[in-house]
């Protein structure tokens, strides 16, 4: 069923896909992002301490987790003629080749302003422990003359 | 215009990088035209899984509001290693990102020039760690804003 602004409220959930991670992904994401930093690439690097923090061997980029979850908010929007237009995203853990991923949505309000309709999104992101490596909040617009497709 | 190869090697330049100390917010960082390839966007879509016809399908998308194929919006994590030298303090290795935010105005398209506008706009040391935060704008070639969007980094020390 296709979303409306109408239709939503508080509470309503956004299911985003899952991601498996592993050391291709990653790579990939190097080649995608040209973010080639040795976190995601070095396992000898990763085996040195950062400040106060050892992450053992390559971890996944973040802006993964940000890719994933703005996938998640453009499907979601794009067929009911709405626009994601702002994601905002910190990392709660590190995420690892082996581990499970997917974003979530949850409805936290709408808001109308003088000359649009906004609904307000609390992003989350968890691995396959259910622990949350990720979270955040995003806007998407739905324009009144909005047309679902 | 003609790009130059993307250096992978993020050790290969380390020393010319700006380290915390050396890093002025407000002083713009050197950023450089880049013309984004559709090959450029499907790869990036690939390395998250993105399947929406409108970042493939040309019919799709032409038949779509958007009247042509576009990036996904987060293409800004490609356009800010895309647009940015290889003496770059992002990419000093070992360089962590602590949080991004990012709004978004209208799509890059595949075929647009993307210039960035950047800075660090703030450092700060909290809990022994080195931040800098850095704020940054996309256009495309007609001076129209594609996103903004500011985030924390953490500096290796």
């Amino acid at each position: 069923m296709t979303t409306s602004f109408d239709m939503l409220a508080a509470g309503d959930e956004i299911d985003g896909p899952e991601f498996a991670v592993s050391r291709e992904s990653i790579r990939l994401f190097c080649d995608g992002s040209l973010d080639y930093n040795p976190l995601h690439l070095d396992d000898d690097y990763m085996k040195g301490n950062f400040g106060k923090t050892n992450f053992g061997g390559i971890i996944m980029h973040g802006m993964n987790n940000f890719g994933l979850i703005s996938r998640m908010l453009t499907d979601w929007a794009d067929p009911a003629g709405a626009v994601h237009r702002r994601l905002e995203t910190r990392w709660l853990k590190p995420v690892r080749p082996g581990d499970t991923i997917r974003p979530q949505g949850i409805i936290t309000s709408k808001q109308t302003t003088e000359r649009s309709r906004w609904v307000i999104i609390e992003v989350l992101v968890r691995n396959q422990h259910g622990e949350n490596i990720a979270s955040g909040e995003a806007m998407v617009e739905f324009p009144h003359e909005a047309q679902p497709r | 215009m003609l790009q130059q190869a993307f250096e992978t090697d993020f050790w290969k330049d380390a020393n010319l990088r700006k380290v915390w100390d050396d890093i002025m917010p407000g002083v713009a960082r050197k950023t450089l035209p880049y013309v984004l390839t559709r090959q450029a966007i499907e790869l990036y879509c690939r390395s998250v899984g993105e399947t929406n016809p409108l970042y493939f399908n040309e019919d799709y998308a032409l038949a779509s509001r958007y009247g042509g194929l576009i990036a996904p919006p987060s293409i800004h994590i490609l356009l800010m290693f895309a647009c940015t030298p290889a003496d770059d303090w992002m990419r000093t290795p070992g360089t962590v990102n602590a949080g991004q935010s990012w709004s978004y105005n209208i799509p890059a398209r595949p075929g647009d020039t993307i210039t960035l506008q950047a800075r660090a706009l703030d450092k700060f040391i909290r809990r022994e760690r080195l931040f800098v935060v850095h704020d940054n704008v996309f256009f495309n070639q007609h001076g129209e804003v594609i996103c903004s969007g500011r985030g924390h980094t953490i500096r290796p020390k």
